[in-house]
């Protein structure tokens, strides 16, 4: 299993010469791929209404700031038409995409992390240390990811504490990130890992090794920037990942009403009894934006890993449906 | 294959199985709120709530006492007695649930795998074609929709608004009538959930099968044998279809074993009956035997599908010895 | 090649089949079924058909159909004749008579035996200090302070009383057959299934039960009273109102009980249903925590909850007319004090109400010495900001939206709030104070109580006693322990003043700011069945106290009415059978084991076929 990026780091000249090269050959490569750039511009989208939602439809209104008719289908002042409470559903749409975006991105930051740092330390120590990971991972790959999450978020909130906040996001959608985190590093672990076996036996670590670098400095100067690719790719696809299973999780009762993700929209509207009440605009709106985010970051992981890392069988997010 | 690498993973399955149960046994108890604080109630007296609690078997230290105790009565294949449904052993409540989720989900799996392969297969065989550009874009986007978004449209539609299909439920109760025509309402109760459930899955199992298949495209062998002028249809299917199901066969077992896990967005939106919507209703009670059930089925099934999976590859793939 | 091509052909095509097999299966008309059933919803899952297990109100719907009361209720709520067809009150005694000639479903004869052992089971329990099962039916025993009951003969109970109290007609026993039962005490009965079919004395007897799908009784031939039109009545539990509601517009379900305000209003001008908002025995409330002893890492975040006079200032900051109109969708009434209006005989209004007023809150604030700083935040006597933990259960899909109007409101005040929500067990476990292990790390709690058709039960939560137990405002005042003493011995206007006395007491001490009593928003379909009553008339047809209206429907096709669609189960024509039916039981089971060996059978063809390509694909390769 060998990048383009894993041939020949010898200098820091010719490493620097070689990854202006990459990156250009890169960028051609990737601008060729029209699944991948269709992926990015309607992530860009979603990225910017994500960023600046206030600019497009104002504050987010709640029970007590809603001006609309109750269930109301579109109509002039609100050309999405309403929810339960009277409130836009343009406005709730948009305002779930900063934090259905913000849960997904601190999810995958806490993924990549754990799993990297494991996948990294488990296949280059190996031994005990290796095995015991990998039995942790095991426990977290074989239960099901949302039964698990449904057991473990009272746990975290407990651990955490009701009052917390992170970044503007409350406790109830902390517990729904660490949960993500929590359930899905083991994969990312496992694929880095088995990448990490691999170079370890490579002439490049052997010689660091002669040398008499550390085996701290070894992973981090020589395993880490030969895996970076794969993280790379990895994280786009945890992304899909982590909106799917948020939207997920926050549909059957672990959102934050307060702080409506898509999938909290989704779960008011079925408590509403919006399918029933042949309320559409209610759902759609919200499901749309799942599937084009879930289906855009999957797009755009599989050409990053298509081109970054040609030789490694295609991989998926895991997801293991509730 | 020999029998000690036979030996060596039943051994690795059945002390995963053990570790996997003592961790949930534990963590169930970790989880704040207790059993007998499910259900707010007047009229109780500190002595009765103390009653109550004795009679669950919780006034003692959980370890040893209650562990000792659970695993005592486990080995003995007792399970206990659920505590929501009080009086009903846990074996009776989880055995009624495990019919509907089996015969939903499993016939679910089943479809998506046929259809999965079959669509993946032909969309490989033929990259950048009309079938691929179609099938795997259709994969793609199913892949990125949660079960309920596919499922809530589709009761919209054929449920309450063309009257195809009864709305939700497994069987119409009360009424008459022979085994035939039993069968006719539970057959209409599941066309829309098997519908979606097959649909849920069909996107994963059609791309995996793709890359696969393209994968097998480029080897010798399927070269030789169009260069032999073989019917181009009949390479797919008779050499290179066979040859590309191999790396599938482990992603399958591993799916079928997350069949009794069920899927709990699903049996929300369809009012299925099955283990999903269980674990959460024993989740809000607390009900620890219940849970400790639930899960002892699920870590077995998702082990045993793993170790499945493992000897059916050592079987495939002559290189797998160890 | 060619035994592979039709190998493969045959595996297609029967793959095929099966799916076209459904298809066909799906829309294939219902066939006529021959017993008239009603089929009721609920969004409660039945938790046990035992009736000391049972803590649900579908749980009581159903062990009511099964087994009598002693006493019943009339369509007023107020009693009437049940296991017992007449009584005489004496100071300390009420005799009971038995109905003569009354048999159970089995056809064994009924008599006061089974009422001393049904009975005794919540005596012998009370005697120990302790509960039967889950503990919900033998309180009402004690409550009705039983002390003695004897059976001088087989048609003739005695239960003597230390007041002269009504509960004792309001006791929920139900009558169970001592000839079934009689062995166990009231320790094992607990222990007891109570599985399909059973032996009672109600209008219709379980039959079949599928736990999470539904319940299913049958017609008792036996049954006393008049015998109902329906042949079965089915209780349907759904998992959330969406798809109960589905199937009531889609005629799988005759009655939904518990839908929502849109769903209500939806249904309301649909000429097909016919919709009542009735009322529901309880509340949601804001409940302060009011514990005085300091707590290690616990308790309330600020000491201004003791005082009275702070919680009476928020009182007026609560618009409770708003919760009612946007919360509820308009189905309830705003709240006041702690028992409900729908005990009409019993609840007063406060007489010293008090009105949403955001300012005169704040005037009171200040008179009670809790100033604003400079940041405009509102200050403790301590000279601390008071920001207050708003702790809500996430069943309830009402809190969230409270929760933001009180955060709205506090927040005018100066006041903070943070809400959260848990689940019910998490949040049962955190009000609780050391008295009951626990540390009441919370500031205000939004739940709500459900209350017996005695006010004993919601006003027992606010006794010293309940702290560690039922309490969740760790309330005391010794003052209302003695009026709540006094009222248990009275009876009639001499119990009502003192009720009115504790209601206002509560009110103005305001442990509570009781926001709204929610309403009970059910539905029904006019083309089946006819003659629904509400009972009470403020109340609804089912899942009410008793299940007299089940023996009074009438065929909705007899009379025709206008606009009333004809359904393709059409099953509601012509006189009501007899006969009990009791074919089917076993039948739904049957046909998923059809299915899954179905099931099993494509598995091993398509393996088979797998396994057969795989060995002679290698063949070719080698070539």
């Amino acid at each position: 299993m060998t990048g383009p990026a894993a041939a020949q780091p010898t200098t820091a000249a010719v490493r620097r010469l070689a990854a202006v090269r990459r990156s250009a050959g890169f960028a051609t490569r990737f601008l060729g791929r029209t699944d991948g750039l269709v992926g990015v511009i309607i992530l860009g989208f979603f990225a910017f209404i994500a960023a600046f939602p206030g600019i497009f439809v104002g504050p987010l209104e709640d029970v007590t700031t809603a001006t609309g008719l109750p269930l109301h289908a579109p109509y002039a002042a609100h050309v999405f038409g309403t929810d339960e409470l009277g409130r836009d559903i343009l406005n709730l749409t948009v305002h779930a995409a900063r934090i259905s975006m913000t849960i997904g991105l601190m999810a995958t930051i806490i993924t990549i992390v754990v799993g990297a740092v494991v996948g990294i330390v488990s296949g280059y120590v190996g031994g005990v240390l290796d095995t015991i990971l990998m039995r942790i991972a095991d426990f977290f790959l074989v239960l099901p990811t949302v039964v698990l999450a449904l057991i473990l978020a009272p746990v975290i909130l407990d651990v955490i504490g009701a009052g917390a906040e992170f970044g503007g996001i409350r406790a109830t959608l902390l517990v729904i990130v660490v949960v993500i985190g929590l359930t899905s590093w083991a994969t990312t672990a496992r694929i880095i890992r088995s990448q990490v076996l691999s170079l370890k036996e490579r002439m490049f670590v052997d010689r660091a090794r002669v040398i008499g670098s550390g085996p701290g400095r070894i992973m981090r100067r020589h395993i880490l920037p030969n895996v970076v690719n794969l993280i790379v790719a990895q994280a786009v696809l945890t992304f899909a990942g982590a909106v799917f299973t948020e939207t997920t999780l926050s549909f059957i009762g672990l959102g934050d009403p307060v702080a409506p993700s898509w999938g909290q929209v989704l779960n008011t509207a079925q408590a509403a009894g919006a399918p029933g009440l042949g309320a559409w605009w209610y759902i759609a709106p919200p499901a749309v934006c799942v599937v084009l985010v879930v289906l855009s970051f999957t797009l755009v992981g599989n050409a990053l890993d298509d081109i970054l890392n040609p030789k490694s069988a295609s991989r998926l997010r895991v997801v293991d449906e509730p | 294959m020999n029998g000690r690498y036979l030996l060596r993973k039943v051994t690795q399955a059945i002390v995963t199985i053990v570790a996997i149960v003592l961790l949930m046994f534990l963590l169930f108890r970790i989880m704040p709120g207790s059993p007998d604080r499910a259900v707010k109630r007047p009229n109780i007296t500190i002595e009765q709530v103390q009653a109550l609690k004795a009679q669950l078997g919780l006034d003692k230290p959980l370890v040893p006492d209650q562990l000792v105790t659970y695993v005592r009565s486990t080995l003995s294949g007792d399970l206990g007695y659920s505590f929501k449904f009080r009086g009903q052993p846990v074996t009776e409540v989880v055995a009624d649930a495990i019919g509907p989720t089996v015969l939903l989900i499993g016939l679910g799996e089943l479809i998506a795998i046929v259809v999965g392969l079959a669509l993946g297969s032909l969309s490989g065989w033929r990259r950048g074609g009309l079938v691929d550009r179609v099938g795997n874009g259709v994969s793609l986007i199913l892949y990125s929709m949660p079960y309920f978004v596919i499922g809530m449209p589709m009761i919209i539609i054929f449920a309450a608004g063309l009257h195809w299909f009864p709305t939700s439920g497994m069987t119409t109760s009360g009424g008459s009538s022979d085994a035939v025509s039993q069968l006719v309402d539970l057959g209409s109760h599941l066309v829309l959930p098997l519908v979606a459930v097959s649909l849920g899955l069909i996107g994963g199992y059609s791309i995996l099968m793709r890359s696969s298949i393209l994968e097998t495209r480029a080897e010798d062998y399927i070269t030789t044998a169009r260069a032999k002028g073989l019917p181009d249809r009949r390479v797919l299917w008779t050499h290179a279809f066979p040859n590309a199901l191999l790396p599938m066969v482990t992603w399958i077992a591993i799916s079928l074993g997350y069949v009794i896990a069920g899927a709990i967005t699903l049996e929300v939106v369809f009012n299925w009956p099955g283990i999903g919507t269980l674990t959460v209703e024993a989740l809000d009670s607390r009900d620890y035997p219940l849970l400790q059930g639930i899960f002892l089925l699920i870590a077995v099934s998702v082990v045993v599908a793993n170790l499945i999976a493992d000897l059916v590859y050592g079987l495939l793939d002559p290189r797998v010895h160890a | 090649m060619r035994s592979s091509q039709r190998r493969r052909g045959a595996g297609l095509l029967a793959m095929l089949g099966l799916l076209g097999g459904l298809v066909l299966v799906g829309v294939a008309p219902v066939s006529a079924a021959d017993p008239v059933v009603l089929r009721a919803g609920t969004t409660q899952d039945l938790d046990s058909t035992n009736p000391f297990n049972t803590i649900l109100v579908v749980g009581y719907e159903a062990f009511q159909l099964t087994y009598n009361l002693l006493v019943e209720f009339d369509k007023d709520a107020h009693p009437a004749a049940g296991y017992a067809d007449s009584w005489e009150r004496a100071p300390d005694k009420v005799t009971f008579h038995i109905r003569t000639g009354m048999k159970w479903s089995d056809g064994t004869a009924a008599t006061s035996q089974d009422v001393c052992y049904s009975w005794g089971l919540a005596m012998a329990a009370i005697k120990d200090d302790t509960n039967v099962g889950a503990g919900y039916l033998d309180p009402n025993v004690k409550d009705a302070g039983v002390t003695k009951i004897e059976c001088p003969d087989d048609s003739t109970f005695v239960a003597s009383t230390t007041d002269q109290s009504d509960r004792i007609f309001q006791v929920y026993i139900p009558i169970l057959p001592k000839h079934i039962y009689g062995k166990d005490d009231y320790k094992k009965i607990a222990d007891e299934k109570f599985d399909a079919p059973l032996v009672g004395t109600g209008p219709y007897t379980l039959a079949e039960w599928k736990t999470g799908q539904f319940a299913r009784f049958v017609r008792n031939p036996n049954y006393w009273g008049k015998q109902g039109f329906e042949d079965e009545v089915v209780l349907q539990i759904y998992k959330n109102s969406d798809t109960m509601v589905q199937a009531l517009k889609s005629g799988e379900l005759d009655y939904a009980h518990g839908v929502n305000s849109d769903q209500f209003k939806q249904l309301q001008v649909d000429p097909t249903f016919t919709t009542v908002a009735g009322k529901l025995n309880g509340w949601s409330q804001l409940a302060f925590n009011e514990y005085t002893k300091p707590i290690k890492d616990g308790g309330a975040s600020t000491k201004a909850l003791q005082d009275p006079a702070f919680r009476d200032a928020l009182g007026y900051a609560t618009d409770k007319q708003a919760l009612v109109d946007r919360v509820l969708g308009g189905f309830g009434d705003p709240g006041d004090t702690a028992i409900p209006p729908v005990l009409a005989d019993w609840h007063v209004a406060p007489d010293n109400p008090r009105h949403f007023n955001i300012d005169l809150a704040k005037q009171k604030l200040d008179a009670a010495g809790y100033t604003l700083d400079s940041n405009g935040k509102r200050l403790d006597k301590e000279g601390k900001p008071i920001n207050l933990r708003l702790d809500y259960p996430n069943t309830d899909d009402n809190y969230p939206k409270v929760a933001q109007f009180v955060t709205s409101w506090y927040a005018q005040l100066g006041i903070g709030v943070t809400s959260q929500g848990f689940d019910s067990a998490t949040l049962g476990e955190i009000i609780l104070p050391p008295e009951g292990d626990g540390k009441a790390k919370y500031d205000i709690e939004l739940w709500g109580w459900v209350g017996n058709p005695d006010p004993n039960a919601l006003l027992q939560i606010f006794r010293c006693d309940a702290i560690g137990s039922s309490s969740d405002s760790q309330y005391c005042n010794p003052a209302f322990d003695n009026l709540y003493d006094q009222q248990l011995k009275e009876a009639g206007t001499a119990r009502h003043d003192t009720l009115a006395k504790m209601q206002n007491l509560i009110y103005n001490d305001a442990p509570y700011d009781i926001l709204y009593y929610e309403a009970s928003l059910d539905v029904w379909r006019n083309d089946r069945f006819a003659s629904w009553q509400s009972m009470p008339s403020d109340g609804t047809p089912l899942f009410t106290y008793g299940i007299l209206d089940y023996t009074l429907l009438t065929d909705a096709t007899a009379v025709p009415t206008p606009g009333a669609t004809v359904l393709a189960t059409g099953g509601a024509s012509g006189a009501p059978t007899s006969a009990p039916s009791t074919g089917g039981t076993s039948g739904s089971s049957g046909s998923t084991g059809l299915l899954i060996v179905l099931v099993i059978v494509v598995i091993v063809a398509i393996a088979g076929w797998l396994y057969w390509r795989r060995r002679n694909a290698p063949k070719v390769e080698l070539e």
